[in-house]
């Protein structure tokens, strides 16, 4: 086990930033998406991990500091210099002599940027001059925290891209907070779903899909007709302008999307999506939630 | 890591340290062009109202070592203040400590970019001084002696100046305060218009207690290699560290980062 998280509680101030009760735990290989809206604890997670806030309770890991490298949301550099004299001072290596190093600046199309000031860089640039560090760390255990925010469609389609293909042949564990649910079904394999402060549930992407939403999940626009023809199937919690049908059988999905057949329907179908399956999970804690306290 | 070890003085972390302080505009003006211009002025309005010139020579000798000492203190108190809660506010050593440059390496390397950078300013003062005023050939004990307390005040401001801005963290609070302790330094130093002798009691009693005050007023005796008794100012230069020690110490204990 690469790292251990059990009762861990962070503070600001009189309020609890977050609380984990239950054990967590991330093992050599795990690919875990952390996802909760703003002020669910991701980033503070990820602080009390790196030892950058104060927490009570117990991290157990046998990694360093140093071997846990870390793309925070907020990244700054020193703007005294080129972004060149940065790089090769925090690798502290000269990137004319480091061939990875060299071949890293290469993937990520960074060979132009190198005599910019950091703030001269754009965000997407800016991002990828700490992505290439920190891959340059080759840490086992690699937390990426929003490291697509405020970045265009296509900035942000091409930077997940590249760090899925640079970590598909890698064994390093990576722990990615995201708001973009489609990045986390490209990068994670376990998900860790975060509201409030505490925890909704922790697990393989799979399990967590199965458990919350069945064997798959079919996608209508939220329409009065497509309500009307769909009145009769079980109904998943879905954003306001969608039906979400859960299939329990294959049988079940196929008499669901012979009928959108029939009625010339466009629909999506999916057996991971993350955005319905958090939505669930949310409102199933909540009601399990609101239980305990009525007791 | 893949990367070679990190030593805790290494070149290349010197070279970007110095590029750092190189790179703020405060220690160029206030640390290099300031004393000069300040030194100048004074020699030579002093130049006007004294004939005599074994005496005129003494006393701008005096005035040229004292004003020295501003050096240090704009490089290293002001300057380095300012870009390390500048950096501070920013959360760049934060973000050098998850990159692994821990906060004693990137210091090391700083005092010695700080100081590269001081033997510079140093020999462009002292180029001009020179060139411009008549000055004193000092013995070589004073030289030496005078390298040194230029170097324990710049270690002792850097420590200060270090933990002024880990304790507030902020760039304005921290160039208000640094500021202040310039321009005290300064007065009580005797180098802005009131001599030594002309203070109050409790002024001369805060005089005392800064090195600077025995560099301005008293170096010209050692630099011309007479006979000094150096116990006050050794008492200053202790006291001036303990202050600047105990405040390092809290900074230091406030920013620890821990792996449970």
């Amino acid at each position: 086990m690469l790292l251990s998280i059990q009762n861990l509680t962070v503070r600001y101030g009189q309020d609890v930033a977050l609380s984990i009760q239950q054990p967590i735990a991330i093992e050599t290989g795990d690919r875990v998406g952390v996802i909760g809206s703003n002020g669910a604890g991701k980033s503070t997670l990820i602080k009390s991990i790196l030892g950058l806030v104060n927490y009570q309770g117990t991290i157990r890991t046998q990694l360093t500091p140093e071997q846990i490298a870390a793309h925070m949301q907020f990244n700054e550099y020193t703007d005294a210099m080129p972004v060149k004299y940065v790089m090769e001072a925090i690798l502290n290596t000269k990137i004319s002599k480091n061939q990875k190093l060299q071949e890293l600046i290469q993937y990520f199309e960074f060979e132009d940027c190198l005599r910019k000031k950091y703030t001269k860089l754009s965000g997407g640039q800016k991002q990828r001059f700490t992505i290439i560090m920190v891959m340059m760390q080759e840490a086992p255990l690699t937390f990426y925290d929003e490291v697509t925010s405020g970045l265009d469609f296509e900035t942000r389609q091409k930077l997940v891209e590249k760090l899925v293909n640079w970590y598909k042949e890698k064994e390093s564990s990576l722990c990615i907070v995201s708001h973009y649910y489609e990045e986390l079904e490209q990068l994670a394999n376990k998900l860790l779903i975060l509201d409030k402060g505490r925890v909704i549930d922790y697990g393989e992407k799979g399990e967590l899909f199965t458990k919350y939403c069945g064997r798959a999940v079919l996608i209508i626009d939220r329409t009065k007709e497509n309500e009307k023809l769909v009145q009769n199937y079980k109904k998943l919690a879905s954003p306001a302008h969608l039906i979400a049908l859960s299939c329990e059988s294959e049988e079940q999905e196929k008499e669901i999307t012979n009928l959108f057949l029939k009625h010339n329907m466009n629909y999506k179908r999916s057996n991971s999506d993350i955005e319905i399956m958090y939505i669930n999970a949310k409102e199933s804690y909540e009601k399990t939630e609101g239980k305990s306290y009525a007791k | 890591m893949q990367n070679k070890k990190r030593k805790l003085i290494s070149l290349q972390m010197i070279q970007f340290e110095l590029r750092k302080t190189i790179g703020n505009p405060y220690v160029h003006i206030f640390g290099v062009g300031f004393p000069i211009l300040l030194v100048n002025i004074i020699a030579h309005s002093i130049a006007t109202e004294i004939t005599d010139e074994a005496m005129l020579s003494m006393i701008i000798t005096t005035l040229f070592l004292g004003i020295g000492t501003i050096i240090p203190l704009a490089t290293v108190l002001m300057g380095y203040g300012v870009s390390r809660a500048q950096e501070l506010e920013k959360g760049i050593p934060q973000r050098m400590e998850l990159f692994g440059i821990k906060t004693r390496t990137a210091l090391c390397n700083r005092v010695v970019a700080e100081g590269i950078f001081m033997i510079f300013a140093f020999c462009i003062y002292f180029g001009v001084g020179y060139l411009c005023l008549d000055l004193e050939v000092p013995v070589v004990s004073g030289v030496l002696l005078y390298i040194v307390c230029i170097l324990a005040l710049s270690g002792i401001v850097f420590c200060l100046a270090y933990a002024i801005a880990t304790i507030f963290k902020k760039f304005g609070v921290t160039y208000c305060i640094t500021m202040l302790i310039y321009f005290a330094i300064m007065i009580f130093s005797g180098m802005m218009g009131i001599s030594y002798d002309s203070m109050s009691g409790g002024m001369q009693a805060v005089a005392k207690l800064l090195p600077t005050t025995y560099i301005n007023n008293d170096f010209y005796t050692v630099w011309v290699g007479e006979s000094y008794n150096f116990v006050p100012m050794v008492q200053s230069y202790l006291f001036f560290a303990a202050v600047a020690g105990i405040m390092l110490f809290i900074a230091i204990k406030r920013t620890a980062r821990k792996l449970h």
